[in-house]
């Protein structure tokens, strides 16, 4: 004959011992290890500032008339290539400026992206960098829109041309 | 069960309401490490910058001269780099104000606008 005696004791000890095993398992589960393919928080809050950055840079000082600052970069007063210094000093003085008076450390290279109509192809020519890529780095990409009245790459004259400036944006 | 002591029942209970409250805390907290990462995801597939930025460089472009270069430049441009299709209408005056028909897809998101000037 079976000793029924205790059959309370071993259903709670049953039961307390799944409970423990599904919470250890849970706890267990909300520990996620943060992986470098696993940046998406990070990198949404770094591309929303990159852009920021250069629309606040691609809208005009005086709110209606006139060209952005991002407009005269590119067009450099009409002559060839663009104000790569002038990029570079308002650039990282938007996205690196931080409450304190410690920066952020973020680095960027910026291309123009123009159509090339006499060969119906796409070119890209360098704005400006302040750090050279090596492929380490994790960057965003983030773009704005502009138009300039400037002779591009496939054409003999002074047009207005719609380029898209690149710019990929890390921090380390 | 007979015989069995009936006495405790409270505070085997209490054991059975504590255990159960860890188990749903730790199942909130184990839900809370995903939420941040699927709304950053919803972000980033999103095109909301890429719309307002194409809308907003069509709509530059009414009061210029060399339009068809422009919307050249555009299409092509957005295609090339940004993966997106974009066309859109030439501007149209119609009862005092301008038109244009712009459609954007980046083959997640579409986005179809009829612009029209104040």
């Amino acid at each position: 004959m079976v000793n029924d005696d205790g059959q309370l004791y071993t259903i709670e000890g049953v039961a307390a011992g799944m409970i423990m095993l599904f919470t250890v398992y849970i706890v267990l589960g909300a520990t996620s290890v943060y992986t470098p393919g696993d940046t998406h928080i990070s990198d949404m809050q770094l591309e929303q500032v990159g852009t920021d950055a250069l629309r606040m840079m691609n809208t005009q000082v005086n709110g209606s008339a006139g060209t952005s600052p991002l407009q005269d970069i590119i067009n450099n007063s009409g002559v060839s290539g663009f104000n790569g210094p002038e990029f570079n000093t308002t650039f990282l003085n938007y996205v690196n400026n931080k409450t304190g008076s410690e920066t952020d450390n973020l680095h960027y290279n910026a291309t123009v992206t123009y159509y090339d109509i006499f060969n119906t192809t796409t070119g890209s020519l360098p704005l400006a960098s302040n750090r050279n890529l090596t492929g380490g780095e994790h960057p965003v990409r983030v773009t704005e829109w502009v138009i300039v009245d400037k002779k591009f790459p496939g054409t003999n004259v002074m047009q207005n041309r719609a380029v898209l400036v690149e710019v990929l944006l890390w921090r380390d | 069960m007979a015989g069995l002591n009936d006495e405790a029942q409270w505070i085997v209970m209490m054991g059975f309401v504590v255990s159960f409250s860890f188990f749903f805390l730790a199942m909130v907290l184990n839900q809370s490490t995903v939420v941040g990462q699927t709304t950053a995801e919803g972000v980033l597939e999103f095109p909301k910058n890429d719309i307002r930025d194409v809308r907003s460089v069509i709509i530059q472009s009414v009061p210029l001269s060399d339009q068809a270069v422009l919307q050249t430049d555009i299409e092509t441009i957005a295609l090339s780099r940004k993966g997106a299709v974009v066309n859109y209408t030439q501007p149209t005056l119609t009862d005092e104000h301008w038109h244009i028909s712009i459609h954007y897809n980046n083959g997640v998101t579409a986005y179809n606008e009829t612009w029209t000037s104040s």
